[in-house]
């Protein structure tokens, strides 16, 4: 079960008609570096055309720039960030979380991490965890480019965060995923539908970790950049029905998440969750998820 | 608790006496890090951690090399500044020594030998070098050897071996 074909049929019947996709390089102010529109105007100064990105805050899509955008100046000063438009929506969805103790379970190369310090305004604590040594000296680099005082790393796989002895405020799921052909031109030839069920396998594990070291009054965000719902809508199901969590209502750029995925009938408390199509950005699934009171 | 001279006289190159709290900075693996009390207490409970709070520098050898926050907090006091145009920015930020044609603006010392902050004209720290001539003397030509400089980063990223912290 593989081939364009086969992925491709799957989004018909989740409503959705395949069109190949120009995805636009985005970039995210650190605003506790610099004012947003300083380095906006300092950007279009050397050329670099930007559009907002109407759903955030602080994103920016490079509409055309005759440069690296990551080989600036203001970028190695840590004024912005490389960071796609969708990928930078699940940071955003926690509430109050200055002071917070935060997870950040799967955090290399470290873009939501920084987009977390940044919002946090540094305050509080940032645990953020990942398992592959190379990807942590991108984080540890990301963290010192762009000013990072809050965060602490440590080299251990989600499935062991309760190995710490930690409660946490709030948690950030960016898991380990299939990705989606967007971003990845040879997506439809790499990928089978038993790399994304081991993959959804590895993110269940990953769920139920972070149940044990999320607070009762804590929050949590789950995200992936996957179309498929073995990896996503499924999942959150399974973890509604088997967790104890249930999901928050959200409000950000995405369509609610279908309820009835290929004959099977989910908990309606799903459709909180987004499905991002491709287009204006890559494809994208996101969630906020709490205990069940 | 680490001992905080070898960060602390790093900053007197520049003539900044940094008020480092020796209760905040912890020393792992020659690599220091100010840290703060919720940082501290919680990594003092759970160790193993590989990097925490602000990385100041490692010492690698002889040397201590510094991280670009603890430049930009020299910054803030630095008596040795040198301001360059866009150009010589540029090509600094390439790797680059500082041509005394570049230089907009010298403050502190100009004495050969002694080291300096490389400013562009918006004020920001960019790296730093060491004079390598007389200045007040230097009509043009090599003036300032590149030590450090931000595109380190992106040296980084191509040759992931060199990394440091």
């Amino acid at each position: 079960m593989f081939g364009k074909e086969f992925f491709v049929n799957r989004y018909r019947l989740l409503g959705w008609e395949f069109r190949d996709v120009a995805l636009k390089q985005a970039i995210r102010i650190n605003t506790v570096n610099v004012k947003g529109a300083d380095v906006v105007g300092r950007l279009k100064g050397l050329g670099v055309e930007l559009e907002k990105v109407p759903f955030l805050h602080n994103g920016y899509w490079v509409a055309r720039s005759d440069f690296s955008v990551g080989a600036t100046v203001e970028y190695l000063l840590g004024y912005y960030s490389i960071q796609e438009a969708a990928a930078q929506i699940p940071a955003t969805l926690f509430t109050d979380l200055k002071d917070k103790l935060v997870l950040d379970a799967c955090a290399a190369p470290g873009g939501k991490t920084v987009q977390l310090a940044d919002l946090m305004d540094n305050t509080g604590v940032i645990v953020a965890l990942d398992v592959n040594k190379q990807r942590l000296e991108a984080l540890t680099n990301q963290l010192e480019r762009c000013r990072v005082k809050n965060t602490v790393v440590y080299q251990l796989d989600a499935r062991h965060a309760s190995k710490l002895g930690l409660k946490f405020d709030r948690i950030m799921l960016d898991v380990p995923c299939s990705g989606n052909f967007a971003t990845d031109r040879e997506w439809f030839k790499r990928r089978t539908l038993r790399d994304v069920e081991r993959n959804a396998r590895l993110q269940r594990q990953i769920l139920t970790e972070a149940v044990k070291v999320l607070k009762d009054d804590g929050e949590m965000v789950y995200a992936t950049c996957s179309l498929e719902p073995e990896e996503n809508e499924l999942n959150i199901d399974w973890a509604l029905k088997n967790l104890g969590l249930e999901t928050v209502e959200i409000n950000c750029y995405g369509e609610e998440a279908p309820t009835e995925v290929f004959g099977k009938r989910l908990d309606d408390s799903v459709k909180r969750c987004r499905r991002i199509w491709p287009g204006k950005t890559q494809g994208f699934f996101v969630c906020k998820l709490r205990k069940r009171r | 608790m680490a001992e905080t001279s070898v960060v602390k006289n790093f900053a007197r190159l520049f003539g900044v006496e940094l008020p480092l709290d020796n209760r905040f900075v912890v020393e792992r693996g020659g690599c220091y890090f100010l840290l703060s009390e919720k940082l501290k207490d919680l990594t003092e409970k759970r160790g193993g951690w590989r990097h925490a709070g602000t990385y100041l520098g490692k010492v690698k050898g002889e040397s201590f090399q510094p991280s670009f926050p603890l430049l930009f907090m020299i910054a803030e006091k630095a008596k040795n500044r040198i301001v360059v145009d866009d150009k010589s920015a540029w090509l600094f930020v390439c790797g680059r020594d500082i041509f005394k044609e570049g230089i907009l603006k010298i403050e502190g010392s100009s004495e050969k030998g002694n080291c300096t902050l490389i400013f562009n004209r918006h004020g920001e720290c960019l790296g730093y070098g060491k004079i390598v001539k007389n200045l007040n003397k230097l009509k043009s030509g090599l003036a300032v050897k590149n030590l450090l400089d931000v595109g380190d980063f992106l040296r980084r990223e191509r040759h992931p071996a060199n990394q440091e912290a």
